[in-house]
């Protein structure tokens, strides 16, 4: 398979690679239609039988919720019509479960855990049989899917699971056998996407493999449901698995590839959880608006007072900028010849920070009433907190979005590196990848044919992604391998990235927009792009300059010696 | 059993308005539209009464091109094909004009039952569905809740006034005004959404129903909008005073007599 282009990757080794992110994908005429039908009908059922507060307090979901859901069809939109579903693109699919998460996050979480994680390796590995076999079933909503790879010691680092998988010579079936815990939809899902270690030959050496395990089979069971901040109404359990036989014509992709099937699933699964919020902020933002235009103090709406419009402001710039990111990222999935790992990645951890900050602000415009039960910004508060956390800890992101960029460019270096030692012996490599490369360097770090009305956003898109690419070789120069330990150093190199993308994600829709409607009339977009670029551009700015010029070493310390006495002991009184 | 529902796309119920600058009618580019929500019922009324008795489901439709949404969404419900006469100069016409549009289509088709909803959210004259009957020749009933179908009749209840229903007989074929909030409208599907796409939208213009251009416009109609203009707003206060109890009993009898709110 050739190596697959990707946008931020290529961000790392200074080149900017135009073609992929312009112009703004758009879905064709006819599903966007459809989708808009496809809105109008989950927002009248919601009206009609969804209750989130009360789903908020009971802790669950009603039957009659997800069998009306079924009835309607959304929980086979990403799985293809051979199989019973609706073939929905990416970007169609993200938009209905965006909508799904203004609507209540337990419902979004649950159709999630289904969906955009729990069905996705049958999906993308599964073989022919096994899809026939279970797709239909998932489709229909007779059965839910759920994603079974966190266990007690292994969150974060994915790969320390130790459920095992061994195959029992004499039958052929794997046996099964370990705890998974924090399982979306464990307390009901019939089929679980479970992820064991298998002994690779007769080294014995243990890979990890992805299985179909259903609840039918015997060993399977379900632990009770975890008390948890939000999302009452999803269902978040142990699994465990007890001698579980599973057929080998379960195993899901090649055996021992299981991390890379994991991943790749957490890929497309976490960009799922980006239009969620999305979907979240724009709600917010409505509430908080409503609230600000009719909430009179000093006699007058507090919508007049500049701290609240600041608030209204930064709102919709950030539920801008995640929507321009997510639907960039998806429409890159749905064109299917693009790496789109960095940039959902991104999008989650934007998305999962905006949703955040909104609530938290949506809060504050609300003030006492904010505090209120009665309201709904509590709930939408103990709902939008677990985004920083599930499907990666936005942490854990934040290094992967680093490292793996620099990977991409320290390949690069190392590849021109050894190419120029011995031009003729690599002249494959050079000509194949590494002048293709070099040549882009040269005639693509700069954003051609923008709408001049972006000109100035354009130039500092350009002047920020060659900061990066200095800095990102300042550090690279500097610490080699040790890098992955620089996590000070690995934070602000994504964080330029997050913004570099996120600007671009705008800088591209409205480019899009004024070329298609004139600049007349995109002038709020406008605003929105120039004022999200302004922000954007200093902060990059000031994550490059900390680079060198930083107290890391400092917050080091203070972090060190606080943990050798057990937290903080320098009381000032008593 | 060959079902027409006649179906209007209206303002959504929300909409700001604003009267154009001639004062004749509201300025259309900003707003959005909704199907009618009787013709909501009507259409439900025919998807049940299909698919208890077989058939099909035409729905007949007229209005400019975004018309065509309020159709793709009947058909989604499951409507099996529709009609649409295409006119952009439709929305001042009256009622007397659209019956006469609709009925012209509807001699194309043989049709049991003829549907349509009680009244529109826009003008509420509530008049199109029985000046259609009367232009197709049919029996018909309004306020209709609930039918039931008989060898070659219909018997429906209808709705009077203060709770009072009646229960009536008529011979198919026949047209129908049905209430709103009579049952539980489906949602359209994503199943039925991509099945749309599959089924047949006929185009009418004004020739395909033997009609000229004169015969339907405004020079026409016999109804003449002079002026639209937003109700002014008017404050009053009454305050009443007094030992509580006669208070009470006077507020009652205003309530009752002056407000008319029950």
């Amino acid at each position: 398979m050739p190596e697959q282009l990707s946008f931020c990757k290529s961000l790392f080794a200074g080149a900017i690679e135009q073609e992929i992110v312009f112009p703004y994908p758009r879905i064709d005429a006819e599903e966007e239609e459809n989708l808009s039908m496809i809105l109008d009908s989950l927002r009248q059922f919601a009206k009609d039988h969804v209750n989130s507060s009360e789903i908020d307090r009971s802790g669950e979901i009603p039957k009659e919720i997800l069998g009306g859901l079924a009835e309607l069809g959304v929980f086979g939109m990403s799985i293809p019509e051979e199989y019973g579903g609706y073939g929905f693109s990416s970007t169609a699919y993200n938009r209905v479960f965006e909508e799904m998460a203004a609507i209540d996050a337990s419902l979004a979480v649950t159709m999630g855990g289904h969906q955009s994680i729990g069905l996705k390796a049958l999906l993308l590995h599964g073989s022919e049989e096994q899809k026939k076999r279970y797709l239909p079933k998932l489709a229909s909503g007779e059965w839910f899917a759920a994603f079974a790879l966190t266990e007690p010691g292994a969150g974060s680092d994915a790969a320390g699971i130790q459920t095992t998988a061994v195959k029992d010579e004499s039958s052929g079936d794997y046996i099964l056998n370990g705890n998974k815990i924090w399982i979306t939809n464990g307390g009901f899902a019939d089929f679980f996407t479970v992820f064991a270690k298998t002994p690779m030959g007769d080294g014995g050496e243990m890979k990890i493999s992805a299985f179909a395990v259903t609840r039918d089979m015997e060993g399977v069971a379900s632990g009770k449901e975890e008390e948890k901040l939000g999302i009452h109404g999803s269902s978040t359990t142990e699994l465990t698995f007890d001698n579980v036989r599973v057929p080998a014509s379960n195993l899901i992709g090649p055996l021992g590839k299981g991390f890379k099937v994991a991943m790749e699933v957490l890929n497309s699964g976490r960009l799922g959880l980006a239009a969620a919020c999305a979907g979240g902020t724009k709600k917010l933002t409505a509430l908080s608006v409503d609230h600000a235009m009719n909430r009179k103090q000093f006699n007058t709406p507090i919508a007049n007072f500049e701290m609240i419009q600041g608030k209204i402001s930064d709102m919709v710039v950030d539920a801008f900028v995640v929507e321009s990111m997510v639907y960039l990222t998806t429409g890159l999935i749905d064109r299917g010849d693009v790496d789109y790992s960095l940039e959902s990645a991104i999008c989650k951890v934007y998305g999962s920070e905006a949703a955040w900050r909104t609530v938290s602000e949506a809060m504050q415009i609300a003030g006492g009433l904010g505090y209120s039960a009665e309201y709904p910004y509590e709930q939408a508060l103990r709902d939008v907190r677990i985004n920083l956390i599930f499907e990666g800890t936005n942490e854990v992101l934040r290094a992967f979005i680093a490292l793996a960029g620099m990977q991409e460019h320290g390949e690069y270096l190392k590849k021109v590196g050894k190419a120029l030692q011995n031009p003729l012996a690599d002249l494959g490599v050079l000509t194949d990848y590494t002048l293709g490369r070099i040549k882009s360097r040269v005639s693509t770090n700069r954003l051609e044919d923008v709408h001049s009305a972006l000109s100035e956003q354009t130039g500092k898109f350009e002047e920020y992604a060659k900061e990066l690419h200095v800095a990102v070789e300042k550090v690279l120069t500097k610490y080699r391998k040790d890098v992955i330990h620089q996590e000070f150093l690995l934070q602000r190199i994504s964080d330029m990235v997050i913004d570099l993308f996120a600007m671009v994600s705008v800088i591209t829709r409205l480019d899009s927009m004024l070329k298609e409607k004139g600049e007349d009339n995109v002038q709020r977009e406008l605003t929105i792009c120039q004022t999200f670029c302004e922000d954007a551009w200093r902060r990059i700015r000031r994550n490059s300059r900390q680079i060198e010029n930083n107290i890391d070493a400092s917050r080091k310390k203070i972090a060190e010696s606080t943990c050798e006495t057990g937290g903080y002991d320098l009381d000032l009184i008593g | 059993m060959k079902i027409i529902v006649c179906m209007k796309q209206v303002p959504v119920q929300d909409s700001l308005l604003k009267i154009t600058d001639d004062s004749r009618w509201v300025q259309e580019a900003e707003l959005n539209y909704e199907i009618n929500e009787s013709d909501h019922y009507a259409l439900e009324t025919a998807l049940l009464l299909k698919e208890e008795h077989g058939g099909e489901v035409v729905i007949l439709t007229m209005g400019p091109r975004r018309v065509k949404e309020a159709i793709k969404q009947g058909l989604a419900k499951g409507a099996d094909r529709a009609l649409h006469i295409n006119n952009e100069s439709f929305t001042t016409l009256d009622i007397f004009i659209n019956a006469k549009l609709l009925a012209a289509a509807i001699q194309q088709e043989e049709a049991d039952l003829v549907l349509t909803g009680l009244q529109t959210d826009d003008y509420g004259f509530g008049q199109t569905g029985v000046i259609l009957a009367e232009k197709l020749g049919l029996p018909h009933a309004s306020i209709v809740m609930e039918i039931l179908k008989q060898d070659g009749s219909i018997k429906v209840k209808r709705e009077m006034e203060s709770g009072w229903f009646q229960s009536v007989e008529l011979p198919l074929p026949a047209l129908l005004t049905i209430q709103s909030g009579i049952s539980q409208i489906r949602y359209a599907t994503i199943k039925g959404i991509m099945m749309a796409k599959k089924k047949e939208i006929k185009e009418l213009s004004l020739s395909d129903l033997g009609l000229a251009e004169g015969d339907v416009d405004d020079s026409t109609s016999s109804l003449k909008f002079h002026k639209l203009y937003v109700p002014e707003k008017t404050k009053q206060a009454e305050l009443l005073e007094g030992d509580p109890k006669d208070v009470a009993a006077q507020l009652v009898h205003k309530l009752k007599n002056e407000a008319k709110v029950f």
